[in-house]
């Protein structure tokens, strides 16, 4: 973008995500917004457009959530981008205040998971009768690719998990806070083979908001975090994409894939790479995608991964800390706020805030959002 | 004909039967020679965006390129075959990968690289007189 003003988020908050058979999918994104607000104290009479990510909550769900907070006749969008929703909302907004539209905007990200079959229409009928929709089992098929080519082991999988419940047991917010060893990982029930229960995240309930403004709008000049860049890319010719019923092409395979090609582009619009990431969220709705993606990204060889994550390079306490908070497998994942959680905790590492899962002098971070589409939605923040 | 159900696909076009012999249904570019399957219903390659789609018969034999074995009912109440069962992805001769259904062998005899080929089966009984049938792949034996 040229000329594009510099963004800070001001203020975030979140909800504690977990599973709430009570509470309306609009109630957690009010109680987000809320938060945040006060986070930024800022009023909501500030906020100049509204961005909502979510994707099984219906019509006019952002208007919902804002209904109980104010109608001040700003425009609201709904962003539906599957588990890219809350990147792409957090986008918009950016990009609007970038762009000079307006001063301060929110992005915000809920979702309260349907329970039992998830009816899911990333699929074409005739895929949804021969039964090709089970992600888990999607994410079997590409798993077994990546085991094969590379030598990854079923425990190599099962670490990824052991990781994330470890750091997830210090995250206030995540649905599940309890560590699991490598043996209850491996002898949970098998989904689609060689995935099982413990290598899949969790469902949950949960909402966050982001308060994004030009720097001369902060009240808080302390907690502001600068976004360096938001990028989104939605899908390469003959790229093999099994979660959103693709094989991919045998003739025309891309060049570079979806991840790398939206690493690439965050890398160059904001002038850092892999290397300068002190913080990094990657991607784990199952644990050996955040293998292959912390690969994708740039931040190690393809198949390296796995050795690495032996080593402890991705423990909270390691060279390239992945997932602090927990990522997916212990937060749960909420479809349309879960590229908010991601964010989320980067803002909270770059303030200083992340308390026991603090990394020291984490000045950089990046969050990287995948899912069905297919989309990729990176955004790197800096102190 | 009592006892006889109507056999109905689960999605017209994807396979024909020439000879006897079951044939899968695809699409071929003209300009870009890119394969689809299943077939596209509009005249444009979503490859090249030429409008040079032409229909073929693709190959009924090919090999495994990944697989798994699904534990559990899909969600939806689409899918009402039998729970476990087996897919993946093959790649047949003429460069085009097919996601399919596995059939005809145990789940643990699966292996990618194994040679499997084309049957015309039931998916599920729609009704009392109706049977949904589709293609899935079998052991080449």
């Amino acid at each position: 973008m040229n000329n594009a003003r510099e963004v800070v988020v001001a203020g975030i908050g979140t909800t504690k995500w977990g599973y709430y058979p009570d509470k309306a999918s609009y109630e957690l994104a009010a109680d987000a917004i809320i938060t945040a607000l006060k986070d930024a104290e800022m009023g909501w009479n500030e906020i100049g457009a509204a961005f909502c990510g979510s994707v099984y909550q219906g019509t006019g769900s952002g208007h919902q959530g804002i209904m109980d907070v104010g109608l001040t006749g700003i425009p609201i969008v709904n962003v539906e981008n599957a588990c890219s929703s809350g990147a792409s909302a957090f986008r918009l907004a950016y990009q609007m205040v970038a762009a000079g539209l307006y001063d301060v905007a929110i992005a915000v990200g809920f979702e309260k998971m349907p329970r039992g079959p998830i009816p899911s229409t990333a699929f074409r009928p005739w895929q949804l009768q021969m039964g090709f929709n089970v992600q888990p089992a999607n994410y079997a098929m590409e798993t077994l690719l990546y085991m094969e080519e590379y030598g990854a082991t079923e425990e190599d999988l099962a670490l990824v998990s052991v990781k994330n419940r470890k750091n997830g047991a210090l995250n206030p917010n995540a649905r599940f806070q309890k560590p699991v060893t490598v043996e209850e990982v491996m002898n949970s029930r098998l989904i689609a083979d060689p995935l099982r229960l413990y290598h899949c995240c969790p469902l949950a309930d949960g909402a966050n908001a982001f308060i994004l403004c030009v720097p001369e709008k902060l009240r808080v000049k302390s907690k502001a975090v600068t976004v360096a860049c938001s990028v989104l890319t939605s899908g390469v010719y003959g790229e093999m994409g099994y979660q959103h019923g693709s094989t991919g092409s045998f003739k025309f395979p891309p060049k570079e894939s979806i991840v790398e090609l939206s690493a690439r582009q965050a890398y160059e619009l904001a002038g850092y790479g892999p290397a300068d990431m002190d913080v990094v969220q990657a991607y784990d709705s199952m644990a050996p995608g955040e293998l292959w993606d912390i690969e994708e990204l740039g931040f190690c060889p393809k198949g390296d991964a796995p050795r690495l994550l032996r080593e402890g390079v991705f423990n909270l306490d390691g060279q390239i800390p992945v997932n602090t908070d927990g990522g997916l497998i212990s937060r749960g994942h909420p479809l349309g706020a879960t590229g908010g959680g991601q964010i989320y905790e980067v803002v909270m590492q770059l303030r200083g805030h992340a308390g026991a899962r603090q990394v020291k002098e984490a000045k950089i971070g990046l969050a990287h959002a995948m899912g069905a589409g297919p989309n990729s939605a990176i955004t790197i923040l800096k102190k | 004909m009592s006892g006889e159900k109507v056999k109905v696909p689960v999605m017209e076009g994807m396979f024909s039967f020439i000879d006897g012999k079951a044939s899968l249904s695809g699409s071929n570019c003209k300009s870009c020679n890119e394969i689809f399957f299943p077939k596209k219903e509009k005249n444009f390659c979503s490859h090249c965006q030429n409008e040079n789609l032409q229909d073929i018969n693709l190959s009924s034999e090919g090999e495994i390129i990944t697989y798994t074995v699904v534990r559990q009912a899909p969600a939806g109440g689409f899918y009402k075959g039998p729970v476990p069962f087996a897919y993946g992805v093959v790649k047949l001769p003429e460069g085009v990968y097919v996601e399919t259904l596995f059939t005809g062998i145990e789940f643990d005899q699966l292996k990618t690289g194994l040679k499997m080929r084309l049957v015309i089966d039931k998916l599920f009984d729609e009704d009392d007189s109706t049977e949904i049938i589709t293609y899935k792949f079998a052991p080449v034996v």
